[in-house]
């Protein structure tokens, strides 16, 4: 039993690792609290939704058109809103504020349009492999080789590629990749099309697992929000190791107590990390008026 | 050993005294300390603040190296360096907005490490913040009212089952508040709104915020910078004076003339390390700090 | 008429809610999204101990505004130490923590089936049964309540927090325990918000967890923010603003199963329009920059 709940958790923590990844990618660069990140998953799975059962088209083509269509809603959100923002110097706080508006107006759009109850992708009764004693489907698999394959490849390129270390230095940071002449602007959207790929690439093979509504965006935001301060804010790698924490610690949860209660234990380990160790388990160290 | 170190005496009289400590114009650490320590047990300074080899490190880089700085009541220390050579961090340091790495900073001898900032304000050290830091969206007024320590209002039950007690307080805040006001020239602008006057009306508010809070020890970070001459001087009076009256004055100026104008000695930092203590004219007149000062 | 003197409760019950959320987000610039969890706890502690204890409405409502502040404390030590970010979440999970147990704790609260056959409020025999009393006690509790934020706006203590607000280093510089005052304005505000719910539970008799979500923490914010935040005068016209607004949008004959989507969509975009252009609200003082 344990071992599958392990198993479980493991997979999730995949999913959740992609969706991580992507909210820490830019919360560590530009430190906006993306909460409209959470509408942003949601939409790439009702994007991909539409395109496969509405409009009938073939699955893999609809998984791609919904992720690029997501990356495109993502990179208008911050044109269209956050960098307007910057420009205007508006602090932090407001900025939090729009992303909250921005959240609440289109996920009540994507409500309206679908309605409220979720909407399911999968095809039917599914294939299931055993590895011991312990079972997985078909989709969990794919979940798990997606994030063996999505994830060297993200640290790849922070680590080697030109753009990669740019993104690494503006973590770091942002001040002096301004005074060096990058150009933010381009930058900016290069790191919300990644993000909103990385979200959008996680919603459709949830979608494809357990399906779609419009509120599990905002329980997704929060899993990437803990998962990346827990991990360690402003290590890309702390996200990951965050996001397995949450998945196996939700799924122990569920085993030990009840399903009901896992979004209380997220936040009872925030709270906790938060009074012990707000540097996340790989962050340094600092305190306050250094930041 | 007493020593008796004063502006009266000629240069040459103290320079001889300082050469008998030998510790002056040498870069050497201990021997600073040492010299701080003598300074410590003289009978007529009696020093109020002290940091002992204080370090203080962000990353790889040492803003502060093992520094040693006294500061003594009724005179006022300059503190003097190039950018970057750690002065600021040493405020930060003393006001409990950083936390030493190693050493001790002591208040009338008891150790202050660590404290949060809030507490060292109350035990006497105030601040003048480079950048001035008025509350902006508050008039002149109330910016000068939240200085006074301990009020009674403060309390929100207080506030509200004593108000004649509270009120009371509050005038004669405000009565005290008026007269800084009008010692450095602000009684007009006291409704306005702190974010509506000049740099240096603004300068001059903090500046009046600072004294109107009483603190027995001033440390102000470039308090010259942005205001016109005439001000300026008068408020180099107000300096001079304060220290006159007791306070312990601690000064951090790009400015020598004002440094030559009102310090009764100077410290001089480069890239974290003090290099040399003594009186303004010699620190200032010393080539070597002059090369590295201006780079000439 | 019935109808009007309903609004007019509503207007009061969220004057309350939102006078209070004011002292934490306009004075002293606190981003708080949990206020609806303490409008929660007051509404189910009054709620239980009137129906399970037999407690008069009056010995209620202290009890809750005691438990919410409590409550508070626990949520506020940890978390105003933090950077803005890092509070916001704090209060996002305390929410959501809030919500799961009223939601799922059965054995407590009914969880989703709610609480139902609340008493009205009675005092001496005198039951406040009617609309025009409910409303007489529920502006009384108003007017008080906008009265002591007033004073303690201020007041030294109002002061500090703005000041706090403005420029936290330099408060610390003064001598200003800030923590300490972040956390006294959390307890003032919290106990407030509970007030509000026990008076929301008299009122309507049967409450569930569905009016104390994130939703309406969200809601009670865009109050202020479209109002104005750091005065007393702004929540007054934010709150009559954001209660009428849906009862118009009823008139423009929007069909009413996607009202409630179309009346968040409003605020969504409204929040997004007013930090763009006017971030200080309607009258407020306070501009979040």
């Amino acid at each position: 039993m344990i071992l599958q709940l392990l198993a479980n958790g493991l997979v999730a923590g995949c999913v959740y690792s992609l969706v991580a990844l992507g909210f820490g990618l830019i919360y560590n660069t530009t430190k906006i609290f993306h909460i409209a990140y959470g509408v942003v998953y949601i939409i790439a799975a009702y994007l991909f939704y539409t395109f496969a059962r509405v409009l009938g088209l073939p699955l893999v083509m609809s998984f791609f058109l919904g992720l690029v269509f997501v990356i495109l809603l993502g990179v208008a959100i911050e044109i269209l809103i956050y960098f307007p923002f910057y420009q205007k110097r508006a602090s932090l706080g407001v900025i939090l504020v729009a992303s909250l508006g921005a959240y609440i107006l289109l996920v009540n759009l994507v409500a309206m349009l679908y309605g409220n109850e979720t909407k399911i992708l999968s095809l039917g009764i599914e294939e299931t492999f055993c590895l011991g004693s312990v079972v997985f489907t078909r989709i969990q698999l794919l979940q798990v080789v997606t994030f063996l394959i999505v994830f060297p490849l993200v640290l790849l390129f922070l680590g080697r590629t030109k753009l990669g270390r740019v993104i690494r230095a503006l973590a770091d940071n942002p001040s002096l990749v301004t005074v060096l002449g990058i150009d933010v602007r381009r930058l900016r959207i290069y790191i919300f099309a990644m993000g909103s790929f990385l979200a959008g690439l996680a919603s459709c093979l949830v979608a494809l697992d357990v399906g779609i509504d419009p509120y599990a965006g905002m329980n997704v935001f929060l899993i990437a929000a803990v998962a990346v301060i827990i991990g360690g804010v402003g290590m890309f790698e702390g996200a990951v190791l965050g996001a397995f924490i949450l998945a196996i610690g939700q799924n122990l949860i569920i085993w030990q107590v009840s399903a009901k209660w896992q979004s209380t234990m997220v936040f009872l380990l925030l709270i906790l990390f938060l009074l012990f160790r707000p540097e996340g388990i790989l962050g340094k160290r600092q305190r306050l008026e250094e930041a | 050993m007493s020593i008796n170190l004063n502006r009266g005496d000629t240069i040459a009289h103290n320079k001889n005294l300082l050469k008998e400590i030998q510790c002056i114009f040498k870069p050497n650490n201990t021997m600073i300390k040492n010299y701080c320590d003598i300074i410590s047990e003289s009978s007529n300074i009696s020093p109020r603040l002290e940091l002992k080899e204080i370090t203080k490190k962000f990353g790889g880089i040492v803003a502060v190296d093992r520094a040693s700085l006294t500061f003594s009541a009724g005179k006022v220390t300059g503190l003097i360096g190039p950018n970057g050579a750690g002065k600021t961090t040493v405020f930060n340091l003393i006001t409990g907005f950083l936390k030493p790495d190693a050493g001790t900073i002591y208040l009338r001898d008891h150790p202050i490490n660590g404290l949060p900032a809030w507490r060292i304000a109350q035990l006497g050290i105030g601040r003048l913040f480079q950048d001035v830091r008025v509350f902006n969206k508050l008039t002149v007024l109330e910016n000068l009212l939240l200085a006074k320590k301990d009020q009674l209002g403060e309390n929100p039950l207080v506030s509200l089952w004593q108000r004649k007690k509270v009120l009371k307080a509050e005038k004669k805040n405000i009565e005290e508040a008026r007269r800084w006001l009008k010692l450095v020239g602000l009684e007009e602008k006291e409704n306005s709104l702190a974010e509506n006057l000049s740099y240096g009306q603004q300068k001059l508010l903090s500046i009046a915020r600072l004294l109107a809070g009483g603190s027995e020890i001033l440390l102000l970070d470039e308090p010259t910078a942005g205001i016109n001459p005439q001000i300026a001087k008068s408020l180099l009076a107000i300096i001079k004076q304060l220290s006159q009256e007791g306070k312990t004055v601690v000064v951090i100026e790009h400015n020598m003339s004002v440094i030559l104008e009102i310090s009764d000695w100077v410290f001089f930092m480069n890239e974290g390390k003090v290099i040399s203590f003594g009186l303004p004219e010699e620190i200032l007149g010393d080539p070597e700090i002059r090369k590295t000062y201006i780079g000439i | 008429m019935n109808y009007i003197l309903h609004i007019l409760i509503m207007i009061s019950v969220y004057l309350i809610l939102s006078q209070s959320l004011n002292i934490l987000v306009g004075y002293t610039g606190l981003l708080s999204v949990c206020h609806a969890a303490f409008y929660g706890i007051g509404a189910y502690t009054s709620a239980l101990l009137m129906t399970k204890l037999g407690l008069n409405f009056f010995l209620a409502l202290p009890l809750g505004v005691i438990l919410a502040m409590t409550l508070s404390l626990l949520v506020a030590y940890p978390s105003l130490r933090l950077r803005g970010d890092y509070f916001v979440l704090a209060g996002l999970g305390f929410q959501i923590i809030v919500f799961s147990i009223l939601y799922n704790w059965e054995g407590l609260t009914r969880g989703p089936y709610g609480i139902p056959g609340i008493p009205k409020p009675g005092l001496l025999g005198l039951e406040f049964n009617n609309l025009p009393l409910f409303l007489l006690i529920s502006s009384i509790f108003a007017i008080v309540i906008l009265f002591i934020l007033y004073r303690i706006s201020v007041s030294p203590f109002g002061r500090v927090l703005k000041a706090i607000r403005e420029n936290e280093m330099a408060a610390l510089a003064l001598g200003k325990n800030v923590s300490n005052f972040k956390i006294k304005a959390f307890i003032i505000a919290s106990g407030i918000a509970a007030i509000a719910g026990s008076l929301y539970a008299g009122y309507v008799t049967y409450i569930d967890p569905t009016s104390f979500t994130l939703d309406e923490s969200i809601f009670i914010m865009a109050i202020i923010l479209v109002g104005g935040t750091g005065n007393v005068k702004g929540p007054i016209v934010g709150t009559i603003f954001m209660v009428i607004l849906p009862e118009i949008l009823r008139f423009l004959g929007i069909p009413d199963t996607i009202a409630p989507n179309v009346r968040q969509m409003i605020y969504g975009g409204l929040l997004i329009l007013l930090m763009f252009i006017r971030p200080q609200g309607i009258i407020g003082e306070y501009k979040f920059e």
